[in-house]
């Protein structure tokens, strides 16, 4: 015999009877509605998605041929952007830069969030010593300023797309930690996990089956809400050096290839990575808070 | 209070020995030995056995992590805070002639980030949801997505072509008193850098805890009594509305200081944080463990700071 988690939140009980895109639709032109902001940014980071995906396509010239004949030009016809010392095209650079840094921020943000939020259930659902120590350990881990973590890290383990990953991705562990544990200490003393318990379910089974389905809306949340810093962060290392090593580009080492070029970095050089950056953390930073807004109201600034 | 102090510094304490064991494994137990990080992997070819190992020898790495550890902690102990791999300069001497620049950023764009957030927040609070709100969030939210290093980058091009100007160049170790001319020039650029990032923190917070103090009773009687609401705002409710401000403002303190490693670099501002962008790059280990290891201790210490500044201005947090 198993017992439905009963959770009523308005709207819902209509809205499950019809046919799954519907539900989608209708959940999109809702979200468009409460915050069209929000429903527009959403767009841009589609768009930029999008054209980090299709890059090889959009692209004009290959990121990494260089032109002999057109070395450190201004924005031209044939350039829209200007090239690099090397004559390398930096509108085509900065649209590969943006496959680069989605899915650094992408995985990164997936994998740090998922393992502090599971890390966060077992502490909050298991509590006791266990709880207290990774508590600790969590605090010593947001002991360090972000940027300075991923830093060491990153030297540590040596320049490369895995090592930034896993870099920016420890840097989210705490986060997701004390979020989920603080979500779940609360749900715990809910009564449909006493309604389970008392119909013999196990704690495996409640933990899974009961608890876990009701974190999946903080834990898009966070997740959504940090793709913003860890696109800032993975830039950050990029400039300094320990982020994805050249010539791959990224909008980060583009940046600091600029800062090397000369005693005085051409401005196109300087400001359309820059641009990318900006534009793309604005997206996932306002596409983000609409979707805290909409999935619950009440996290408001808790995250 | 007394009490509180003690109790909030244990804690820091225990904190403190979680960092440097957190430091000491990332830089120690990390895939690649230390030689790897100096010398790259190509460099590490090259090496013979015999080298490896005496070159092991005389940096400490031979001996097991616990005594390792150990000796390390002996350093900052001493005072003496490791040598680095590539320069005469120890690690000490370094942080005293190249932190006062990185602290003095650090505070000026404290200060620059109160008087930038506060006044908006103020105007904000008052009118919400108006024209004037509007501007001053979408501003804020775009300060938010701005990478400092970069806005450095356009300030450093766009004051050299636009004024021909550029900021004196120095070695580092000046006291703003000996040459606060000079000292000003070098760090007014990253510290209004670093200001609008924290700004845009600040009068967020400050708003909507203006917002939420604005409808207390306190003000409603001081309204009452036919005080002005200039009057009002600025004695009655601002000063209470404060506090999760001055938090907020501690916690920054600990993130600019992060965030000026990228902005130093930008700007060429001899302080700690490009000394900690150049020990990134030759892949220093003993200068970035205890640089690092530095970082977290001042950026724990803040807080400790703050919750104490804190406790001392509102007495009931003391008592919880």
């Amino acid at each position: 015999m198993t017992v439905q988690p009963e959770t009523p939140t308005a709207g819902e009980t209509g809205r499950a009877a019809q046919p799954l895109p519907t539900r989608i639709w209708g959940g999109l032109r809702h979200f468009a509605r409460r915050s069209p902001l929000s429903a527009f940014w959403g767009c841009v980071a589609l768009l930029i998605v999008a054209m980090a995906v299709a890059a090889p396509v959009i692209a004009p010239y290959p990121p990494l041929k260089s032109d002999f004949r057109s070395m450190q030009k201004a924005p031209y016809e044939e350039h829209l952007f200007g090239t690099d010392q090397i004559g390398r095209d930096t509108l085509s650079r900065v649209i590969h830069g943006s496959r680069t840094s989605l899915i650094v921020a992408f995985a990164a943000v997936l994998l740090g969030t998922t393992l502090g939020s599971f890390w966060g259930l077992a502490c909050g659902f298991l509590g006791g010593r266990f709880d207290i120590v990774s508590q600790r350990i969590i605090e010593f881990l947001q002991s360090f300023p972000d940027l300075i973590l991923a830093m060491a890290i990153a030297m540590a383990l040596g320049s490369g797309t895995g090592t930034v990953i896993i870099a920016i991705a420890i840097t989210r562990i705490p986060f997701g930690g004390r979020v989920i544990r603080s979500v779940v200490l609360s749900l715990k003393e809910m009564s449909f996990v006493e309604a389970a318990r008392s119909l013999g379910a196990s704690n495996m089974r409640i933990m899974l089956f009961h608890i876990l389905p009701q974190c999946v809306a903080p834990y898009l949340i966070l997740a959504t809400t940090h793709l913003g810093v860890a696109i800032i962060i993975e830039a950050s290392l990029g400039f300094l050096g320990v982020g994805i090593p050249p010539p791959a580009p990224t909008w980060g080492n583009m940046l600091a290839d600029a800062l090397n070029a000369g005693i005085v970095p051409p401005w196109w050089l300087v400001l359309f990575p820059g641009v990318a950056i900006t534009i793309t953390v604005l997206a996932f930073n306002l596409f983000g808070d609409g979707i805290r807004d909409v999935l619950d109201p009440r996290l408001r600034g808790a995250v | 209070m007394y009490s509180y102090i003690v109790r909030r510094l244990a804690f820091g304490g225990i904190t403190v020995v979680g960092v440097s064991i957190i430091v000491f494994l990332i830089m120690r137990i990390m895939p690649g030995d230390p030689l790897t990080a100096i010398f790259g992997p190509e460099g590490m070819t090259k090496l013979t056995e015999a080298q490896r190992q005496s070159y092991m020898e005389e940096l400490g790495l031979a001996d097991p992590l616990i005594v390792q550890y150990f000796n390390w902690i002996m350093d900052i102990v001493r005072g003496e805070l490791g040598r680095s791999f590539f320069r005469a300069e120890s690690v000490g001497e370094m942080v005293l002639r190249r932190g006062p620049l990185t602290a003095q950023i650090a505070i000026l764009s404290v200060i620059l980030s109160w008087i930038l957030g506060i006044p908006v927040a103020i105007v904000s609070a008052l009118r919400p949801n108006t024209a004037a709100d509007n501007t001053a969030r979408v501003i804020s939210i775009t300060c938010l997505a701005i990478p400092g290093f970069w806005l450095g980058m356009l300030i450093v091009l766009g004051l050299l072509f636009g004024f021909g100007y550029r900021a004196p160049q120095t070695a580092g170790g000046l006291g703003l008193f000996e040459d606060p001319g000079t000292v000003l020039q070098i760090i007014i650029g990253p510290a209004f850098v670093l200001a609008l990032g924290q700004a845009a923190y600040i009068a967020r917070m400050a708003r909507s805890s203006l917002l939420e103090v604005i409808r207390e009773d306190y003000v409603r009687t001081a309204r009452a009594k036919g005080l002005n609401g200039r009057l009002v705002v600025s004695l009655h409710a601002l000063p209470n509305a404060l506090l999760p401000v001055i938090t907020l403002s501690g916690i920054l303190l600990g993130f600019v200081l992060a965030g000026s490693i990228p902005v130093e670099r930008a700007f060429g501002t001899p302080g700690l944080g490009y000394a900690m962008f150049t020990a990134v790059n030759e892949r220093d280990i003993f200068v970035m463990q205890n640089l690092v290891f530095l970082y977290a201790v001042v950026f724990v210490m803040l807080n400790i700071t703050v919750d104490i500044i804190i406790a001392w201005i509102d007495p009931r947090i003391r008592y919880q």
